[in-house]
């Protein structure tokens, strides 16, 4: 097999294409003569030599960012999360992002080589760490900088929260937006919102429910009509956005609570893995009809959302159970129907949603247990995605989620990568199709082999 | 027809900066008057770089745009001079200064408070107070303690954020200062996980009782962690909401910031007199943040009360109209440890002095480039590599320079 193409340190254009003897080091007849091993050993220790020398003296950002983005594993890395560090350069981090991020999606589906200091899992490698959200250059709104900062902070977690909470900051720009002279709102809005748009991106990878809610709303500006006066465009834009989120999100929930809650019965036992904004209302509602029903809370580091599922469903009421995920095996036998929450769902019937909810599925299929995932149509993405590894998050270092208690200091308890350890939290996971059930929408209960009938429903009652 | 591509400008300004230029009076005979010209504190020099320069550099490089520079009526042509100056345009060329004097004398000082009021008009986004002393270090960017203000006064209703810095202990081979002891530190409660300031020990409640610190137990009871320290001291980096300013209206008997004001902010988190009292100015209803709807559907939060609330709290929710916004009216902290870098207020002459051998031991002097300064410097003339020599100045033959700064255009030995 041709060694693994390698990326080179800076700038990276994109695998380097072709064997190790690209790289131009002294003496070329002597590589020639040396097995391809060899070489390979030759190159990541000169890499290596390159990196430290560059994590030591670092003179501008960009080329020690550029560094380290590629190999997330170095130590190295450490200096991408001081936000110190990311207020040197501002300029060349953002279109380092942009190179990055062209280059990672080409280099995706390629194993990257790791350097010689730390050797790291290549599956998740082409990630790169979270960044801490730099200062903002250009005119970004105070409003999109704050909800940067919320999400990258993990302080609105969730597909829906954060497709309401993008909206919602959209609808005070464009309010607060003036269109320049010579100029449409419906031609310059776009480009005005293009880059806080990727301010969000920076800060935490956006979300399928955030795409499609962008997408509905650069339709809706791109159709706004040019003769109205700038305040009633603007007026009508955000009264479109009301809309989407009460119809897509608000009214689907309360269509998908009454039909989920139909099917539990008295005396279920219903099972969840951490929190859905959905299932959370289905339960809801369904407790407050009447229906006796208990409720096994599933959940898993390091957001552990269960415990707030708990607290909400044990103070309206419900018997709960709480348990982790590995006592899933002890408990499956007792569960009568599984619900959860998803964070988009493909064509492909797959559902996409926090890590865990795969070996849920699975486990309840393994135990013949319906698998019932409640989603709005929104959520659905054309995309056909067949594993969790192209496309997915890693949750950032620290103790971001205070799951620890408050007795002993944060620093001795949170892990953090070093020469022979590397922290990997992936944040979500694929469902294959046929783990699961039915999936619940408000355009009706649907097998997961027919998802891709979805546009072609919202089509018929749009 | 007008072709002209102009470019838009939607800036929507999101702080202003409030600089307090005070006399200095602490830094006497440095500030006193020389004869007649005043000699502001603002414009005494570190290591030959006026001290208004430090805090100016810091809020430019933090993104920060409108400055609001508050200076006695004394001081403001030398202050002005300074800011239309070329050095200055050097150090921070996109800030955009306001200056603004204020009638007050040397021997009548107007307090901090005041003068806020006096330009309350002036403010009318969310703003920061920089003192014009602060040095910050350059491990600490002031938009490390903006984030913290952005993500909580939106996420959780604080209306303020403070900077505390523990005291730089004395290096070991300074030899300790005989005539003034350092600057007091005052005792600070606050709580480490949220960094959220508590309580402020207020001189007036060392005057009355120097024996004990008494505590509100409600205070307790929210945060139950909380951490006493003493070698803490203010920074008077306030970042705070503009709701603030209308409180400080309520209180025209509050004088100086950092000794009442602040300490009495601290009240209304836990105090439910005070928040029920203020709690409607410092958030008012109109105020609410959209984010009600989306934190609903957050997985990482929930909408119930605390644990910590008595259990009289837990049944009045329901009687109180919904949407029952408890924002939390926190002050939030970020503290500097010294181990993460120097920093000091230069208000005391110890810090004024400790700021510049500080600064000297982070440089080493070489003789200067251009050749007019270095033909003035004699070559026999000994100057240590820990010491600074300004621009033009001449240095005459036999003369030892140790450990010293010397400024522009002076005249050293015959």
């Amino acid at each position: 097999m041709a060694p693994a193409p390698s990326l080179p340190i800076h700038p990276p254009n994109g695998p380097v294409n072709g064997d190790a003897s690209k790289q131009p080091p002294q003496g070329r007849s002597s590589q020639k003569s040396m097995t391809k091993a060899e070489r390979r050993e030759l190159q990541e220790k000169q890499r290596a030599a390159k990196a430290a020398a560059k994590a030591g003296g670092p003179v501008n950002g960009a080329p020690s960012k550029q560094a380290a983005k590629p190999t997330p594993q170095a130590t190295a890395a450490a200096t991408p999360k001081r936000p110190t560090k990311s207020n040197e350069a501002p300029a060349p981090t953002a279109s380092a992002l942009r190179t990055q991020t062209a280059a990672r999606a080409r280099a995706a589906s390629v194993s990257v080589p790791t350097p010689a200091n730390a050797r790291g899992l290549r599956i998740f490698s082409h990630f790169g760490l979270p960044k801490p959200v730099s200062v903002a250059k250009g005119d970004i709104h105070p409003t999109i900088l704050r909800l940067a900062l919320q999400f990258s902070e993990f302080k609105i977690t969730g597909a829906n929260a954060r497709c309401i909470a993008t909206l919602s900051a959209f609808k005070t720009v464009i309010q607060d937006y003036a269109t320049p002279p010579n100029n449409t709102l419906s031609r310059h809005l776009m480009t005005y919102l293009s880059p806080q748009i990727s301010h969000l991106v920076a800060a935490r990878p956006m979300s399928v429910t955030m795409g499609n809610a962008i997408r509905q709303l650069k339709l809706e500006i791109s159709g706004s009509d040019i003769d109205l006066p700038e305040q009633d465009a603007k007026d009508a834009l955000c009264q479109k956005i009301d809309n989407y989120i009460r119809d897509r999100i608000i009214i689907a929930d309360q269509v998908i609570e009454e039909t989920a809650g139909n099917k539990i019965k008295d005396g279920d036992v219903i099972l969840t893995y951490a929190r859905s904004s959905v299932v959370q209302k289905v339960l809801l509602g369904a407790h407050a009809e009447g229906r006796q029903f208990s409720v096994i809370v599933v959940d898993s580091r390091p957001m552990l959302e269960g415990k707030r599922l708990l607290s909400v469903l044990a103070s309206a009421g419900i018997q709960c159970t709480y348990i982790l995920l590995p006592a899933l095996g002890a408990i499956i036998t007792e569960v009568t129907l599984v619900l959860v929450g998803a964070h988009s769902i493909h064509s492909n019937g797959a559902v996409y949603s926090r890590a865990g909810t795969a070996l849920v599925a699975m486990m309840a299929k393994l135990h013949s247990v319906p698998v019932v995932v409640c989603c709005e149509t929104y959520k659905y993405s054309e995309t056909v995605q067949l594993d969790s590894f192209t496309k997915n998050e890693l949750a950032p270092q620290g103790d971001l989620f205070s799951s620890f208690p408050s007795v002993k200091a944060r620093d001795s308890l949170t892990l953090e990568n070093d020469e022979h350890l590397e922290i990997l939290n992936p944040l979500y996971d694929l469902t294959p199709p046929n783990c699961i059930t039915a999936v619940v929408t408000e355009v009706g209960v649907i097998p997961p082999n027919s998802i891709g009938s979805i546009p072609v429903a919202l089509g018929r009652l749009l | 027809m007008d072709f002209e591509e102009t470019p838009s400008k939607i800036t929507t300004k999101e702080f202003l900066a409030v600089v307090l230029a005070g006399f200095g009076n602490e830094l006497a005979p440095l500030t006193s008057n020389n004869g007649d010209e005043p000699c502001p504190k603002a414009l005494l020099p570190i290591v030959n770089k006026p001290m208004l320069d430090y805090p100016l550099a810091w809020l430019e490089a933090s993104g920060i745009r409108d400055v609001l520079l508050i200076c006695p009526a004394p001081h403001r042509a030398s202050v002005l001079h300074y800011i239309n100056s070329d050095s200055s345009a050097s150090s921070f060329p996109s800030l955009r200064i306001d200056l603004q004097a204020f009638d007050e004398s040397e021997n009548l000082t107007v307090g901090t408070c005041q003068l806020l009021r006096h330009f309350a008009h002036r403010i009318d986004q969310d703003f920061i107070i920089v003192p014009c002393d602060f040095i910050p270090p350059p491990s600490l960017p002031l938009s490390r303690v903006l984030n913290k203000f952005r993500t909580e006064a939106t996420y959780d209703g604080a209306i303020a954020t403070t900077l505390f810095f523990e005291q730089p202990k004395p290096d070991k081979t300074s030899t300790p200062e005989e005539w003034r002891s350092g600057p007091a530190s005052t005792s600070v409660v606050w709580d480490e996980k949220s960094g959220t300031l508590l309580h402020v020990d207020t001189p007036d409640e060392i005057d009355d009782d120097p024996e004990e610190m008494a505590l509100n137990m409600s205070l307790l009871r929210r945060y139950p962690r909380s951490k006493l320290s003493a070698n803490l001291q203010d920074a008077h980096v306030y970042v705070c909401r503009r709701t603030v300013l209308d409180v400080l209206k309520e209180k025209p008997r509050f004088d100086s910031i950092r000794e009442e004001f602040i300490p009495w902010l601290c009240t209304p988190q836990y105090n439910s007199r005070k928040r029920s009292k203020y709690g409607h100015i410092l958030n008012p209803l109109h105020n609410l943040p959209s984010q009600r709807l989306a934190l609903e559907h957050c997985t990482l939060h929930t909408g119930l009360p605390s644990a910590y609330e008595p259990q009289s709290a837990l049944s009045s929710p329901m009687d109180e109209v919904a949407p029952t916004e408890t924002s939390s009216l926190r002050v939030g902290v970020v503290v500097h440890r010294a181990s993460a870098g120097y920093t000091a207020r230069a208000n005391t002459l110890q810090t004024y002095l400790e700021l510049n051998r500080h600064f000297l031991s982070q440089t080493t002097y070489a003789l200067p480039i251009d050749s007019e300064s270095r033909s003035l410097i004699d070559p026999k003339a000994q100057i240590t590599s820990d010491s600074m020599v300004g621009h033009t100045t001449k240095v005459g033959e036999r003369t030892n320079i140790k450990k010293s700064v010397i400024g522009k255009h002076c005249v050293i030995g015959n």
